[in-house]
């Protein structure tokens, strides 16, 4: 059994308002990943918190990220998935036989989407199952079992929240193997998508490291949990699935040191002004020109850090944060790499001055030796140019 | 590449609004004009090509559409010309050839390639995987495959693998020539996007870089992987299309209706072949270095072999490298990098910079040369000896050696000492060869040396034939086969995200 500490009213109204009219998200797997990659920044740790879906905040406006999908693409996935289901599970039956030396033709299946209220109580009794199951499983290792759908309960600052897994929990031998379906290809044993690769794989690891924790509750040897998980994908041209087996300990150790790092939700609504909000900021009533700004408030009170990779793939804010560090003429703007190179100079101004030989202060001196060099020797190889569109910023 | 040179470049670029060349020579071969290709698949269907468009970037492009890339009839009649244009094209650079000599050995090589430029990298990597499918077609209903696809599916795998080496110009993205040669403020991420890139660089009047790139990262479509506006038009039009022509595959009935899909991809395309065209005169301009003659000589060599081998012999490649393959093609493609990294420093002052900045290399005046003896072996042999005085600290340590940039082929200058001098240093080498009159500065000169050299390598031998048990695989290496058998199967139907239940878990 879970215990979980019930967010205290005054943080859950105080993170409602955060929220404001922006739309909400609940927490899952790609929610984690994507806020593990931002999640230095205290802008995106507030957002997370607030359940705020970055993705949808500043829709309507000019800085508004392009993060959908091809139709296709998804009715390939829905394809691939109904193709693992059909006829008893019978093509998951045949790839799981013949990647994991174990029959599964007569392997209980039990399928947890189905049956279940599609709402918040069917996904609390469908964790409840898969944390039964699973303990059946670690206990009677004789016949391998696959949960389709299982779903795992656990604490995010503070917070409960459900992941939902495909395969997640094939039983062998009492061992329990996490699965993954992904409809990407894969070629010659090779996958076509290597970031997609990593994705899956990270997304797996923590199922892993979640389904330990339920174990460990329900007073079971979390160790059952494999460490290598296995995805489902298909095989060449076209859906025929194949099996792909990775370790993924070390990432099970890399996303239990993120799963730390998620800010406490009551801290977080504690040490959050009570001026921030997001409402303003996803109201489409008001002008685009308004909602910026008061994006650019909230930034400016809560703080943030942009790195380019990261930011530009996981998060909503991304291009509304660059346009602001452009605005700033910060020089964190072309990537961390640079601005961690320029301690104590606070713009890119200021960095072209000490590029062309300004004086230096002594907070200034360390990096604008270099700078004045790359700037001499540069002036040096380079002929002079044209009349320049010279910035006032 | 230094931080302090980045950090110049940015605040130089956000001051004056103008991107700045990061090199004062061009160092990729471009072919006046190369083939051009760009692609555009459907969403998620990483080996369907919705739409192809390919062509001497001096002129129009001509555009395959299959109307349903999924139908094996309708995307190979689709595929077809474009695969007899491209083996023609190939057989054609390489049949005449020219002698080289290497050493004692005399070999053919062809007289020149056939370059291909592609916008960015992901779409070298859709042809890698589009050549791998049409490479190992198998037969259907006992009806072999049309020759010619099998042949441009070997050579579109053999330019996506060559593509990894570096320097080699046989298949250029576009995206990577352009970011290796401008500085922007656009960060490695965003480089990938040669509408932004280009935008950087030749903004609209009025515009910052920085504004005009952002514009064109939210409005420029490039292929091959489609955005949702694109595949949500792309839906419709298909759906229309698989209606009117039932079951058909029969061109005379296809090819009139695939005419919507034909103007939604020719629309899409123009605004990219414009841009790579744009791109490609502007590199142009800029003088090639002299190492790019001997980069492109060497890919004509491996453009050769290529078309002797799956031409002339028939051949087919491997799929998945022996592990001794594989040692030694890493081995090579970590020589050439190597060198290729020296060639461009060692020929363009402006790529010194940053292994000057880094202190892998020191300029300076020269402020005297003499002459010593030193002890070599037993003998007493003659050493020449200059004084530099570089304007800039420096700190090397005593030993270490240097290549000057002049003869970055030939014997290293060992550090003798490095001794402050005014706000500089004077740096003592010796140089470790025959002090030869073609191999020494003159006092009063500014010289660079660095740890960059251009010269042979230390001999390597290769791995044995057959490797001991450790690197011997687990188990047997796949054997070359179709990966065709999909073509058989029903297109799945398209899911709007709004109509699925969790469509993020789709990615």
């Amino acid at each position: 059994m879970t215990h979980h500490h019930q967010a205290d009213p005054a943080a859950a109204n105080a993170l409602a308002r955060v929220r404001g009219r922006a739309p909400e998200i609940r927490a899952n797997v790609r929610r984690l990943a994507a806020f593990a990659s931002v999640h230095s920044c205290p802008t995106a740790a507030v957002a997370f918190a607030a359940r705020v879906d970055t993705n949808r905040v500043l829709a309507g406006t000019r800085m508004e990220m392009p993060f959908g999908q091809s139709p296709f693409a998804i009715g390939r996935g829905v394809a691939f998935e109904a193709l693992l289901r059909r006829h008893g599970h019978a093509e998951l039956r045949r790839v799981l036989t013949a990647g994991l030396d174990t029959d599964f033709t007569f392997a209980a299946i039990e399928n947890l989407r189905e049956g279940y209220p599609p709402n918040r109580a069917g996904l609390r009794m469908r964790a409840t199952v898969t944390r039964t199951r699973m303990a059946e499983i670690a206990g009677s290792p004789a016949d391998p079992v696959v949960l389709d759908g299982a779903v795992l309960e656990a604490d995010i600052g503070g917070l409960p929240a459900f992941f939902e897994a495909d395969e997640m929990a094939i039983g062998v031998g009492g061992q329990i193997i996490v699965g993954e379906n992904k409809s990407w290809p894969v070629v010659d044993g090779k996958p076509t998508d290597e970031d997609a690769l990593g994705a899956a794989l990270d997304q797996a690891a923590t199922y892993v490291l979640l389904g330990r924790r339920t174990l460990g509750q329900a007073g079971v040897d979390p160790a059952c949990m494999s460490d290598s998980v296995v995805l489902v994908t298909p095989r060449n041209t076209g859906l025929a699935p194949s099996l792909y087996r990775q370790d993924v300990a070390s990432r099970i150790r890399r996303i239990e040191r993120l799963l730390s790092a998620v800010p406490d939700v009551q801290e977080t609504a504690a040490a959050t002004p009570a001026s921030v909000t997001f409402d303003a900021v996803a109201d489409q009533t008001l002008p685009e020109s308004a909602r910026l700004e008061e994006f650019g408030e909230v930034t400016a009170v809560l703080g943030r850090v942009y790195a380019p990779a990261s930011c530009l793939t996981s998060c909503g804010f991304a291009w509304a944060c660059r346009q602001r560090l452009f605005a700033d003429a910060d020089p964190g703007l072309v990537g961390g790499q640079v601005a961690r190179a320029l301690p104590g100079i606070a713009s890119l101004s200021r960095v072209a001055e000490l590029g062309q030989g300004a004086p230096a202060s002594p907070v200034e001196a360390p990096a604008a030796v270099p700078l004045a060099r790359a700037g001499r020797l540069y002036d040096e190889v380079m002929p002079p140019a044209g009349p320049a569109q010279r910035r006032t910023a | 590449m230094s931080t302090a040179l980045e950090a110049y470049f940015a605040a130089r670029i956000y001051q004056e609004g103008r991107a700045l060349r990061r090199t004062t020579l061009r160092h990729v071969h471009l072919a006046d004009p190369p083939l051009a290709i760009a692609i555009w698949r459907l969403g998620g269907e990483r080996f369907r090509a919705a739409a192809v468009a390919w062509g001497p970037l001096d002129g129009p492009f001509q555009l395959a559409v299959a109307g349903e890339p999924r139908n094996r009839d309708l995307y190979f009649a689709a595929l077809q010309p474009l695969a007899a244009d491209l083996c023609a094209r190939i057989r054609r650079a390489a049949a005449s050839r020219v002698a080289r000599q290497r050493g004692s050995v005399t070999e053919e090589i062809p007289a020149d390639a056939l370059q291909i430029v592609v916008p960015n990298s992901a779409t070298v990597s859709a042809l890698g995987l589009l050549g791998r499918y049409l490479a190992y077609l198998s037969d259907r209903g006992g009806v072999a495959p049309d020759p010619a696809l099998v042949e441009a599916g070997k050579h579109l795998r053999f330019y996506a693998r060559n593509a990894r080496v570096p320097g080699q110009s046989l298949l250029t993205a576009l995206d990577q020539l352009v970011a290796g040669h401008w500085a922007t403020l656009l960060s490695p991420f965003e480089q990938a996007n040669l509408a932004a890139l280009d935008a950087q660089i030749e903004p609209s009047p009025g515009m910052h870089p920085f504004e005009a790139s952002a514009v064109a990262e939210a409005s420029a479509r490039i292929g091959p992987e489609p955005t949702e506006d694109i595949d949500r038009l792309t839906e419709t039009l298909l759906a229309q299309f698989n209606a009117a022509r039932g079951a058909s595959t029969d061109p005379a009935i296809t090819e009139p209706l695939a005419g919507p899909l034909r103007e939604h991809y020719r629309g899409l395309t123009e605004p990219v072949w414009q841009l790579m065209s744009r791109v490609v005169t502007r590199e142009r301009q800029l003088t090639a270095a002299p190492s790019v003659s001997r980069r492109f000589e060497s890919d004509r060599a491996a453009f050769g072999r290529h078309v002797d081998w799956v031409v002339t012999q028939g051949g087919h490649y491997r799929t998945t490298d022996t592990p001794r393959q594989a040692a030694i093609t890493l081995r090579r493609l970590e020589d050439t990098l190597a060198r290729y990294e020296a060639d461009r420093a060692v020929e363009d002052p402006a790529l010194m910079i940053g292994y000057l900045l880094d202190g892998d290399a020191i300029r300076g005046t020269v402020a005297s040369l003499t002459e010593t003896k030193v002890v070599v072996n037993v003998n007493a042999v003659r050493r020449a000896v200059i004084a530099l005085d570089s304007p800039d600290p420096v700190i090397l340590p005593a030993g270490k050696r240097l290549w000057w940039t002049a003869t970055a082929g030939g014997e290293p200058w060992e550090v003798k000492s490095v001794q402050p001098n005014g706000a500089g240093s004077r740096v003592v080498l010796m140089l470790t060869g025959r002090p030869a009159p073609e191999r020494l500065p003159v006092a009063g000169e500014v010289i660079t040396l660095s740890a960059l050299h251009t010269g042979q390598r230390a001999f390597w031998l290769l791995p044995p034939e057959n490797p001991p048990w450790t690197h011997r695989p687990a188990v047997l290496l796949p054997v070359p086969e179709p990966i065709d058998a999909g073509d058989f199967e029903q297109p799945p139907a398209p899911v709007d995200a709004a109509e699925a239940q969790d469509p993020g878990r789709y990615t």
